[in-house]
């Protein structure tokens, strides 16, 4: 009884607070004619035609009566009030250009997280399914519990873009909806298809069969894919329209979707977005391999981290690859605006990614190399190291080479021109496709003596051949790489441009070929332990500093992309005749980026709290798995192939153990 | 004192952005703003429609972004030293004044050999030039190699008027014309027109050439 006081209290405060609103409401109802400020007050509101002798026949002073004509006056304006449609709105301070900037860049940051980690996730958890080794599931788990609270803050970003678009640019936003309203059904059908899938797998995880599972998993990709292929149409259409007359009126639909860029942007983002996601998670496992407590902690997050780590670095690779086919792209739709890209205002933004670039691959291939101390037989390439480091910061210096140097005019004419005499070579196209090549080359090495390290004994027949064979198809190409980059100097402009194909394909082709003649050599091999966690800690700020750097360069590129279109909404079709019309100084943009940079890592870290709170509940038995990973083979390659016997072990023994405590 | 991870990672975060930022901050600043109006007045001389010429060319028309000037080798398009003199024999039965207002508003018309097609129309969105900032454009690119002659009262095929070509073919119809006539009654004022004709087709033979 004493336990039903208090719920029959709360009922009788609720209906008698029920009752106040309703009993207030038509308190307002009724009075409200009385209040409204529409409502001339009697004595104040003499009407316009009233003469002066009918004031002052009311006895009205002349301030009265002066102030009784203003009000009418201002009645009749407002009444009369004709409605002209605003084109644009300002927001103060920072105005509208960078409010949309900020917010549409913190949308697509979230975007590209909420799409990359299903995509690394399934497969982390295909290849669960398919070994039976529990700790694959696990860990794509852990990658799925950063998505919820991703997923919302993207859709309120989302909405925040919208709203903003339509109160900052209505006339803009107003034509973009006009050319792409019968997007917008199938964009929000997907958008609730996708929310149903990303609950259902994450909440659904355990719950149902692991095939079915896989395959709401594989959902979630199909459809976030769909989505981001129906936005890229949105924004590739102001850079490079189709479909639409010289004066914007829709032609077709399919073709103003379908313009010159929405294919190379749907592939670019794809990969790129892999490999940010990939980073995210990498810097998430860090993050928390820092705030460990325990050894086992530290071997779970380490192994995250490197799967992360190694995600992104698939995603990087081909990257540059799939940026050649969207700027030769841009090319055919307007010389002018590659031109304007290449040659023009922004390429100095070119020097700035070079900067971001050589970071990339400097701070991945310092992971791998710190890495490598983690297993026990990697001494033995330590002497490879030093080389590939001054490999690495020799092509990162020639890619970060400007062809022209900002000097004064004594210093031009010392040097007979802006180009410097010597360094001036190496600002040239040749040499920068050879320093890109050659870098990948040289990760790709760090990433093969990775592998190879924890490998003691080799069982393939003929490994020495291969093993040769596999040195010569790496000098091979760097041969080719440096040897086409030389010839560049020596033909005309047309030529050179086509050399950058045989040098991509070399190293591609080299890629590919070793790590099948890798896989070949070291299936069966006899390997040393993983010792998972035991890393230097500051492998773990290489991952972060990796994050950063990939999220600064989204931001960077970003810009580069919409800041293409100069004083034009719609490139051509719809000017830009705002204040914000005129296209930023780099530095400013950087500002920007910067900004935006750091708010994303605010928000982020709010999520991996969150997330961090969700696996407060680990169970005894997550803590044995954990201790279990920290002594096995695991990753993706020899370096910790699940094949060997230990991994089998754990892999039995975390088959054993119940589902972890934090699953919903 | 123990920094807390938290801290020790945002101010790495915000280390490396601020380095980015320098990075930004180090390149050449260059706001690129719209293109303004130019007015051009009724009555410029040629002189000043050639300066007007120059700054539509290093501006609005956005020209420079892809032609040079003086410069040689490996080039994406073709060099601009010289055109004034070019134009006149580049594309046989075409004036100079002629082939340069085709190069604006209909370059994909003539593709100089070894170039590849890419040129803008320079009346159409994007670079939209009015009729009389391409008659400017005109003037300057005529002192690359040559004199300016056009006037603001120039007309030109885009523009309502004829081609210098084919009003050079007229003329000589005509002289053929007055010289079938002058048997049958000679007259000072077709003998005038065809002696106007005839100097006319000499000019535009001449640029051909």
């Amino acid at each position: 009884m004493s336990q039903k006081r208090p719920g029959v209290l709360l009922i009788g405060l609720g209906v008698l607070a029920f009752l106040a609103v309703i009993v207030g409401a038509w308190r307002l109802a009724v009075t409200i004619d009385d209040t409204m400020a529409f409502r001339a007050p009697t004595r104040s509101a003499p009407a316009v035609a009233e003469t002066e002798s009918g004031a002052a026949d009311q006895g009205w002073t002349p301030r009265e009566q002066a102030l009784a004509d203003e009000a009418a006056a201002q009645a009749e304006a407002d009444r009369t009030k004709p409605y002209v449609e605003a084109e644009y709105r300002a927001v103060p301070r920072i105005g509208s250009r960078v409010a949309i900037w900020v917010v549409a860049q913190l949308h697509l940051l979230f975007a590209a997280f909420v799409l990359a980690v299903p995509m690394f996730a399934v497969v982390v958890e295909a290849i669960g399914l398919k070994t039976g080794d529990k700790r694959y599931d696990d860990l794509a788990y852990e990658f799925t519990k950063l998505l919820s609270v991703s997923f919302s803050l993207t859709a309120t970003l989302g909405a925040g873009l919208t709203f903003m678009l339509i109160a900052l640019y209505p006339k803009f936003t107003n034509y973009l909806m006009s050319v792409f309203s019968p997007t917008f059904l199938p964009y929000v059908l997907l958008f609730f298809a996708e929310a149903a899938f990303l609950y259902t797998y994450y909440y659904g995880w355990g719950k149902f069969g692991p095939k079915l599972h896989l395959f709401l998993g594989i959902m979630l990709n199909v459809v976030g894919t769909g989505i981001m292929f129906i936005a890229n149409a949105w924004l590739t259409f102001m850079s490079t329209p189709s479909g639409v007359s010289e004066n914007g009126a829709l032609i077709s639909t399919w073709d103003a979707v379908s313009n010159y860029t929405w294919m190379p942007i749907n592939i670019h983002r794809i990969i790129a977005n892999l490999a940010f996601g990939g980073s995210i998670a990498a810097a998430y496992a860090a993050y928390k391999f820092l705030s460990a407590k325990t050894q086992a902690e530290r071997a779970h997050y380490d192994w995250m981290g490197y799967i992360g780590n190694f995600v992104a670095m698939c995603g990087l690779l081909p990257l540059p690859f799939a940026g050649y086919w969207l700027a030769k792209e841009i090319y055919a739709f307007s010389q002018t605006m590659g031109l304007t890209m290449m040659g023009g205002a922004f390429s100095w933004l070119f020097i700035i990614q070079a900067v971001l670039i050589g970071n990339l691959f400097l701070f991945a291939n310092w992971y791998l190399w710190l890495a490598m101390g983690r297993i026990e037989g990697a001494a033995r390439f330590k002497g490879y190291i030093w080389p590939l480091l001054v490999i690495v910061i020799a092509c990162f210096a020639v890619w970060a080479t400007p062809r022209s140097i900002i000097a004064s005019t004594e210093e031009i004419q010392a040097m007979g021109g802006s180009s410097h005499p010597i360094l001036g070579f190496l600002g040239v196209m040749s040499a920068k496709n050879t320093a890109v090549n050659i870098i990948i080359l040289a990760t790709f090495v760090s990433f093969l003596l990775y592998r190879r390290s924890n490998i003691i004994k080799t069982t393939a027949r003929g490994a020495g051949i291969v093993k040769i064979l596999q040195g010569l198809l790496i000098l091979a190409s760097a041969a080719i790489v440096i040897g086409y980059g030389i010839r560049g100097y020596f033909v005309d402009a047309a030529t050179r441009i086509g050399f950058s194909v045989p040098q991509v394909s070399s190293v591609l082709f080299c890629m590919l070929f070793v790590t099948m003649l890798d896989a070949y050599l070291t299936r069966g091999a006899q390997a040393t332990k993983t010792q998972w966690g035991r890393i230097r800690p500051i492998s773990q700020y290489v991952l972060i500093l990796l994050a950063v750097t990939f999220t600064w360069m989204m931001g960077l590129m970003g810009y580069l992309r919409s800041g293409l279109r100069l004083h034009w909404h719609v490139y051509g079709v719809i000017r830009d005749t705002s204040p914000d019309a005129f296209t930023p100084t780099l530095g400013y943009a950087t500002k920007v980026v910067s900004s935006t940079v750091l708010i994303f890592f605010l928000m982020i870290g709010f999520v991996f709290w969150l997330a961090g709170l969700s696996g407060k509940k680990v169970g005894a038995e997550e803590e044995e798995q954990a201790d279990a990973v920290a002594n096995s083979t695991l990753g993706f390659g020899p370096a910790g192939a699940p094949a060997t016997a230990s991994a089998s072990n754990t892999a039995t023994a975390s088959a054993a153990s119940p589902p972890p405590g934090n699953r919903p | 004192m123990k920094i807390p991870i938290t801290l020790q990672i945002a101010l790495l975060a915000v280390g490396m952005t601020g380095f980015y930022t320098l990075v930004g901050q180090a390149v050449p600043q260059k706001e690129v703003h719209p293109p303004e109006v130019i007015e051009v007045a009724a009555n410029v001389t040629t002189a000043e429609l050639v300066e007007i010429g120059r700054t539509v060319f290093e501006g609005k028309g956005i020209c420079q972004t892809c032609h040079t000037i003086g410069k040689s080798g490996a080039l994406r398009f073709p060099d601009l030293q010289g055109i004034a003199e070019r134009a006149a024999r580049q594309r046989p039965g075409y004036t100079q004044l002629d082939y340069l207002a085709e190069s604006l508003y209909e370059p994909d018309a003539f593709i100089v050999p070894g170039f590849v097609a890419g040129m803008q129309p320079a009346n159409r969105p994007p670079i939209g030039l009015s009729d009389v900032e391409i008659l400017a454009v005109i003037a300057y690119l005529q002192t690359l190699g040559g004199a300016a002659t056009v006037t603001v009262d120039t007309k030109f095929v885009y523009t309502g008027g004829a081609r210098e070509q084919d009003a050079a073919e007229a003329a000589t119809e005509a002289v053929a014309d007055a010289a079938g006539s002058e048997d049958e009654e000679p007259s000072d004022l077709a003998s005038g027109e065809a002696a106007e004709a005839e100097a006319a087709g000499d000019r535009a033979g001449g640029d051909d050439g």
